[in-house]
């Protein structure tokens, strides 16, 4: 079951004690920001596998983003918005909402926070306002159901919400969605990632399927969007299917990685249509997945997602792989497909 | 000396009255004293003379002395001497050097005065010789009030500058504005006038005779437009007419519209017309070449109104049953005005009184016209009936007869009213010929002479009458015969048939109806068929209803649910798709369900992929193991089972389209809840009976 180390890629030593819900690669160095069931919120150094600072809040934290190099935000189960400074320790209370916050993104193109939370609602903060709710407060927009998933490139926001909804903003003009959709998948959506390019998402569910969709509602535009199917399992004449928990794109060449509660990271290429690579096992479920910068790193986040409850499992750990290029790299056809 | 003697003389007339009797004796001796007394009263004189020249003397003396004194203390002193006169002179010079100073002054004042007024009357151009006079300095008279004088000169002329200064700016501007209106080069004029005038930096020239010129040249250029307004006043009296023409002729607007720029100024006064070019040549030879334009279109035109009213004329005697008098004479004038040899305005009022004429007679005819109209019919009704009653035949059954025969009742009612309809007859006659007296011509009827008509009518009608007469009489005859005939040979059919409308219209009619229904039952059951077929195409999803529950716990696939579906299943399962090929939306809806058919060919596929239609949802049903390639159909290449350990070999996505109508818990009674929320024990509050998820 346990693969050798070189092909799972490094641990990462002081992982977090309970289900990671989320890591992510900064921006501008190698360091990766760890959001956990324990209330914690980690900063380690990937490169040099260091625990370089740890923040505790007052509930579970769902989600993480880095702002810059130095600070970065949380959304917790204490329904609070913080913004943490990793260089003194220092986290400010942002805001709040009603209900648990399930996802949050900052956008470098307005300079705003965006969370999701349970309480049906968007918010986008200012953190430059960081002395109450009040200042830096922009907007609540409410969403049709709890937000599950946001994924942001450029000026667009995807807001995946329970009940298959999908609303696209233009963060310019936030007052209206700029698309209002249903998943084209049957199942409840796990987790919706934009493409690079911006021209539209995928979206997973938790039933074994990813969805690649296209912001442009033309015709020819819509023509192109497809499912397809991932994650699972045949065994004994029945198949078995896994939620996909994640999503991530390959920084330079848009392929993108997905990981499943079947512990499997599959890497694809949309384009293709094509399989690129299929790492071997981890221990639970993969929960989360980040590229870092140059996309020579893949974080693994293998953790139980709670999908049968509580039952006993693997401990939750984080694996640090280098990703070889062929891995990650699209591949031309090797012979023309005859139906195409 | 005199003053003596006098005093000598008296004192002796004195002395001689005095003395004359008392002292005759004394004479002798009072004579001596006398002499004695004038001689001594001499003497004293000469004494006191003496000693006053003697006093002077020793005066002058004295100062010459002190004088020689005082030179010789000052030259002994070493000083200049003092002279008294020269202090004088000194204190004189003073008051002359100051009184020269002012004079100097007052002088520099009254030259700066005279010559700003030289200037002005420089530029202004006063008479010469006045100006000589004030601007020469009078040097004797350099008085204060003189200088007053002169400053207020100053200021006079100064003020009659700014005046002129002005009037020439008022000038300008009137100019600039006429040169404007009129389309000329106000730059160009001014330089003709004068040329300084031209450069607004510098002073402006404003010399009598330039403000002369200047008037001179917006009286002439006023003057032209006056006259360019008068021209432009004949246009605007060609534009009116060509209104008035667009309103008859229903000239469509935008031909209009390229008229607009002469019309427009129709109503404009000479002040009002000061918009820029308006009155330039150009634009007056623009709205001329326009006019010129408008008068032949106006001419074609004119002749088109003049046919126009000509045939409405013609179907106005048409309807009033008239003969059109003139036209004759009005067909010759459409070459007439080719020519020009008739005005066509004048020809198209005589069609417009002649039309108003035609319509007035019209109205008085239009009584009697209804009359005739009515015995006319009534005349032809009649015509058919006795040529229909002539028909032997009338009565045999045959197609259409009905109508016929329908059509004969009609007519015998209409008969039968004849005899009103003669009294009718009598009331038209005797109305033609009322309106015969007071018009004083005969009632024409297209051309014929109404009385005429209804008199060979009645001529007719007597022979007719008188026809019957005989025919009846005859046919009696002919029963008779007829009679003995059929006893003896039976009935003879008749040939002949009258037919008034065509029987095949209705009868046609009747079968191109069948025919449609004939047809249409055909393509009626092609629509139905296709409807069924739809709509079983669409109906047969798999109503199944899976409750979420988590993710990978391995259900039982209802195998035999599916096995029961099978058999209604085969054509109307989910569309086949090629695998890698898009999902569009309409296969979302499979609206095409012909597609789903020509794909299923092979009913064991159809089977499976009923299966797998039906194992996808999130319970994470098992599934048969040929279901995985089969529902991402790649024809050569099977999809390569998930390598376990890392590979580079590629693999196909096994893209599908998911299925529809999800079963999604979503709108159910139950609320969705992600494993996060599970695990939170986030509950929503409105959901609290129903969550099954509570931690």
């Amino acid at each position: 079951m346990t693969a050798a180390p070189q092909v799972t890629g490094r641990e990462i030593s002081n992982p977090p004690s309970d289900g990671i819900s989320n890591l992510r690669f900064s921006n501008h160095s190698d360091h990766l920001l760890v959001s956990s069931w324990d209330k914690s919120v980690r900063l380690y150094d990937a490169s040099a596998n260091v625990l370089r600072g740890e923040f505790m809040h007052g509930g579970a934290v769902l989600d993480c983003c880095f702002h810059d190099d130095s600070s970065g935000f949380s959304a917790s189960v204490d329904n609070a918005v913080r913004r943490l400074v990793f260089n003194y320790g220092r986290e400010d209370i942002l805001g709040k909402h009603d209900a648990p916050v399930r996802c949050i993104e900052y956008s470098y193109a307005t300079g705003q926070v965006i969370t999701g939370s349970w309480d049906k609602t968007l918010k986008c903060w200012d953190p430059r306002g960081a002395s109450g709710q009040e200042r830096s407060l922009v907007g609540t927009y409410t969403q049709p159901e709890r937000v599950y998933s946001l994924s942001l490139v450029g000026n667009r926001l995807v807001v995946a919400t329970a009940g298959r909804h999908v609303n696209v903003y233009d963060l310019r003009n936030m007052s209206q969605p700029e698309q209002r959709r249903e998943s084209s998948l049957k199942y409840q959506t796990r987790c919706v990632c934009c493409y690079p390019n911006g021209t539209g998402y995928a979206l997973s569910s938790v039933e074994g399927r990813v969805a690649m969709e296209f912001f442009d509602l033309s015709e020819a535009g819509q023509s192109k969007k497809y499912a397809f199917k991932c994650h699972r399992k045949s065994e004994a004449g029945r198949d078995i299917v896994y939620p996909v928990n994640a999503i991530a794109f390959h920084p330079i060449y848009a392929t993108f990685a997905t990981g499943g509660c079947d512990g499997y990271v599959n890497v694809w290429d949309g384009n293709n249509k094509k399989r690129l690579y299929q790492y071997p096992k981890y221990p639970s479920s993969v929960s989360a997945l980040s590229f870092n910068r140059d996309g020579r790193l893949l974080a693994v986040a293998s953790s139980y997602t709670f999908e049968e409850r509580e039952k006993p499992h693997e401990p939750d750990s984080i694996f640090v792989r280098s990703v070889n290029e062929v891995e990650v790299k699209p591949k031309p056809k090797v012979y023309p497909n005859p139906t195409t | 000396m005199a003053v003596m003697f006098t005093f000598a003389s008296h004192l002796t007339v004195v002395g001689n009255r005095k003395y004359g009797m008392k002292l005759e004796s004394l004479t002798l001796k009072g004579t001596k004293m006398i002499v004695e007394l004038e001689q001594e009263c001499l003497e004293a004189y000469r004494r006191k003379v003496e000693q006053a020249s003697r006093c002077r003397a020793q005066l002058w003396q004295a100062v010459a002395d002190s004088e020689a004194e005082l030179a010789y203390i000052c030259a002994a002193l070493g000083e200049r001497p003092v002279h008294i006169r020269q202090k004088e002179v000194t204190a004189i010079n003073q008051q002359l050097e100051v009184m020269r100073a002012r004079k100097y002054e007052r002088r520099s004042k009254f030259v700066e005065v005279l010559d700003q007024i030289r200037n002005i009357s420089n530029e202004i151009c006063q008479s010469s010789e006045e100006s000589i006079r004030l601007t020469v300095i009078d040097e004797s008279d350099l008085s204060l009030k003189r200088l007053d004088e002169l400053q207020s000169h100053l200021l006079a002329l100064e003020k009659e500058k700014s005046d002129r200064l002005k009037q020439v700016l008022d000038h300008l501007n009137t100019l600039n504005s006429l040169c404007v209106a009129l389309g000329m080069d106000f730059k160009h004029a001014i330089r003709e006038i004068q040329p300084t005038l031209d450069d607004s930096s510098s002073t402006k020239n404003i010399s009598s005779n330039a403000i002369g010129k200047l008037s001179a040249a917006i009286s002439s250029l006023r003057e032209v437009k006056i006259q360019r307004m008068e021209r432009l006043l004949q246009l605007q009296d060609l534009a009116t007419s060509m209104v008035e023409l667009w309103s008859l002729m229903d000239t469509p607007v935008e031909e209009q519209k390229m008229f607009q720029s002469v019309t427009r100024n129709i109503a404009a006064s000479e002040n009002k017309i000061t918009e820029p070019n308006n009155l330039s040549l150009d634009f007056i030879n623009f709205a001329e070449a326009e006019v010129l334009r408008l008068q032949q279109i106006k001419s074609s035109k004119m002749k088109e109104v003049i046919l126009k009213k000509k045939l409405d004329l013609e179907e106005l005697c048409r309807k009033a049953h008239m003969v059109a008098e003139s036209s004759s004479a009005l067909d010759c004038s459409a070459e007439a005005i080719e020519s020009g040899a008739i005005d066509p305005s004048y020809l198209l009022e005589q069609i417009e009184l002649q039309i108003s004429k035609v319509k007035e007679e019209a109205f008085s005819r239009k009584d009697i016209l209804e009359k005739v109209e009515k015995w006319l019919s009534a005349c032809e009704e009649e015509c058919w009936l006795e040529e229909y009653n002539r028909d032997d035949n009338r009565y045999n059954a045959g197609r259409g007869t009905h109508l016929v025969l329908k059509c004969a009742e009609k007519a015998r009612a209409l008969v039968n009213k004849l005899p009103a309809l003669t009294i009718d007859v009598e009331a038209l006659i005797s109305k033609a010929r009322a309106w015969e007296k007071e018009r004083g011509f005969e009632f024409l009827y297209g051309g014929v002479s109404l009385l005429s008509m209804v008199e060979q009518y009645s001529i007719l009608k007597q022979e007719i009458e008188l026809e019957r007469q005989r025919k009846r009489d005859q046919k009696r005859l002919q029963g008779q015969l007829i009679a003995e005939q059929e006893a003896l040979f039976g009935s003879k059919p008749s040939v002949k048939k009258v037919s008034r409308t065509s029987t095949g219209g209705p009868v046609n009619h009747r079968f191109s109806l069948g025919g449609v229904m004939l047809q249409t039952p055909k393509t009626d059951k092609n629509t139905l068929a296709s409807h069924a077929f739809k709509k079983s195409s669409t109906v047969k999803q798999p109503d199944m209803r899976n409750h979420h529950q988590t993710g990978s716990i391995n259900a039982q696939s209802s195998v035999v649910q599916n096995s029961s579906n099978a058999s209604n299943v085969h054509e109307i399962t989910t569309p086949m798709r090629k695998p890698l090929s898009p999902v569009s939306s309409a296969l979302f809806s499979k609206a095409n369900a012909g597609n789903i058919q020509d794909q299923n060919t092979t009913p064991d596929a159809a089977v499976e992929r009923t299966l797998c239609s039906n194992t996808t949802p999130v319970a994470s049903p098992a599934k048969a193991t040929a279901a995985a390639h089969d529902e991402n159909r790649t024809p050569r290449k099977m999809p390569i089972p998930m390598p376990t350990t890392p590979s580079s070999v590629l693999v196909a996505m096994q893209t599908a389209k998911t299925p529809i109508t999800p079963c999604v818990p979503h709108g159910g009674q139950e609320t969705e809840y992600s494993f996060e929320e599970m695990r939170a024990g986030f509950v929503l509050p409105n959901a609290h009976s129903k969550s099954l998820f509570q931690v």
